[in-house]
């Protein structure tokens, strides 16, 4: 099948779109489609052979974090221009609702099949309220509209009133349980692991540092390793200085040393406040084999198969965490429960099986799709 | 002068708009009417995957039901197509997960193509609400598109992987 996927956001900078869009791409390539992505990137930018740049992108504040979008007459025309050398059986876009390359490219395709993926559960927005009339005139133009979580889909119910099909973010499950861990790490006294950006309120990181100080005065030799990007220094004013010494920053990690790491630790926390849509991070720390112990968002309850295939903590609770953690840190046969529970959730999760449904959506909007011939069934001949 | 102008520049964009107007509900009964035609291939799909499931296991239930929504007439090929979903998930209760692969996958891919049918007739719907729509008759040449109102076909009830 002739695949063309619009990506939104620019390859330059990392995020989840970014990987699902590569991902699914190498996925769908390794199961002998022809895949073409549109993505914004500079010309001069070394990009993977599929990709094909459409241009500059400029950074937009946009659903609280800031978005690399390419958006104006140039990239409308780039878009056109992909589309028709193109030639696909189905255009796959992703976030179609932001003022990008996705919307472009929906609003351009003539007689492909267009299947739109939503990723982001949206809280109500007033702009989106305003242009609901033009939202629409894009969403009429969508055979299938698929969401990567019951919150995205929601989205789509609530505030636009349709539905959604919904088929899993994919994660890589052999990259993640074949990495090695860091160097070093986990060793001994246990090691608990957080991924994010740390300064972003919502990722619930001062949660985690409240948690671990508990943790680590009844405990000299546990440790906490992050990776992310931000300033140390910020965070940890209200941690004592022989916890803080305990503390390993990393920065930000490539893709390959998110997964290493993900294999370093002991426990994965998630302690996020809110404004997770589905958890990705969940799902590869479950790949990695790591135990997960998250705040019990509806996201992650539904990731971890209600508490099953990990930990669920009240949201903010620092003392919960920190029990919870330090009752498993001791129970290394509950630890590996919740990794064989995990296993098994998380091979639903995996690209080629996630691919696959993803395929079936794009033969059903093909198969749905009026053929130019026969566009308006019963009207007279011109 | 101008007045001439600016008249004929309304009655352009009055044209253009209606033009543009028409051709968007042509275009939205085009795409329901083509999903429900890849609707009911998927419909008739399930019911013949069922029916060769119901003949090799001796479940007869399966087989009349399967019968009944190829033989529905269209007022009753919703219901028809409910007792079928009945019937199998009932068989997947029997029967091992083997045996039931090929109904998984039609049950799930009817429950896609409701999916997709629904928005679409969704859209439909609401172009042919628009005040304009209606005082130029522009759907005069479709029937009005209907929602195939049918119970979740999937066999477990949620299409979700974890429980699969």
């Amino acid at each position: 099948m002739r695949i063309g996927i619009v990506c939104p956001y620019s390859f330059q900078v990392p995020g989840g779109v970014q990987r699902h869009v590569h991902d699914l791409a190498e996925t769908l390539i390794a199961m002998g489609h022809t895949v073409s992505v549109l993505a914004p990137a500079d010309d001069d930018v070394p990009l993977p052979p599929y990709v094909v740049p459409a241009g500059r992108s400029v950074p937009v504040r946009y659903n609280g974090s800031v978005a690399r979008l390419s958006f104006g007459p140039v990239s409308a025309t780039r878009v056109r221009r992909w589309l028709t050398a193109g030639e696909f059986d189905v255009v796959h876009v992703h976030e179609p609702l932001t003022p990008s390359l996705a919307m472009l490219a929906v609003v351009s395709a003539k007689d492909e099949p267009v299947v739109a993926t939503f990723h982001t559960a949206m809280t109500r927005s007033r702009a989106m309220h305003a242009a609901s009339g033009v939202l629409q005139l894009v969403l009429e133009r969508i055979t299938a509209r698929i969401a990567v979580s019951d919150p995205a889909r929601r989205v789509q119910v609530e505030h636009l009133g349709g539905g959604a099909w919904q088929v899993p973010n994919g994660v890589s499950v052999s990259r993640f349980a074949d990495a090695q861990p860091l160097l070093g790490w986990p060793g001994e006294g246990g090691t608990i692991g957080f991924l994010g950006r740390f300064t972003e309120p919502r990722k619930g990181f001062p949660v985690l540092l409240d948690a671990f100080t508990r943790l680590a005065v009844a405990r000299p030799s546990v440790r906490l390793l992050v990776g992310g990007p931000g300033d140390p220094a910020g965070v940890l004013e209200s941690v004592p200085a022989h916890v803080a010494s305990r503390i390993t920053f990393l920065g930000t990690v490539s893709e390959e040393d998110k997964a290493r790491m993900l294999r370093s630790v002991d426990i994965y926390v998630a302690p996020n406040t809110g404004g997770e849509s589905f958890g990705m991070i969940l799902t590869e720390a479950m790949a990695a084999g790591t135990p997960v112990v998250a705040s019990d968002l509806d996201a992650f309850r539904r990731v971890l198969d209600g508490g099953r295939a990990g930990a669920l903590v009240p949201v903010g609770d620092a003392a919960a965490l920190a029990e919870v953690l330090a009752q498993l840190l001791d129970d290394p046969g509950r630890r590996a429960d919740l990794v064989a529970h995990a296993g098994e959730v998380v091979a639903g999760y995996d690209w080629p099986d996630v691919a696959r449904r993803v395929l079936e959506v794009y033969h059903f909007a093909i198969e749905a799709t009026p053929r130019p011939a026969t566009a308006t069934p019963g009207s007279p001949p011109p | 002068m101008w007045v001439v102008v600016s008249v004929v520049a309304i009655v352009v964009l009055v044209a253009t708009y209606l033009t543009w107007t028409a051709a968007r509900v042509d275009r939205l009964h085009a795409r329901a009417a083509a999903a429900y035609s890849a609707l009911d291939a998927q419909s008739i799909r399930r019911a013949a995957v069922a029916a060769e499931l119901g003949e090799r296991q001796g479940f007869l239930e399966a087989q009349t039901a399967a019968k009944a929504v190829l033989d529905a007439v269209p007022e009753d090929r919703e219901s028809a197509e409910n007792d079928l979903t009945r019937a199998l998930r009932v068989a997947a209760g029997k029967f091992d997960v083997e045996a039931m692969a090929g109904i998984e996958e039609a049950s799930r891919r009817l429950a896609l193509a409701r999916q997709v049918h629904t928005d679409l007739v969704r859209d439909a719907l609401a172009v042919r609400r628009q005040p304009l729509v209606r005082l130029f008759r522009f759907t005069r040449r479709h029937p009005q598109p209907r929602f195939f109102d049918i119970d979740e076909p999937t066999l477990d009830d949620n299409q979700d992987p974890r429980h699969r």
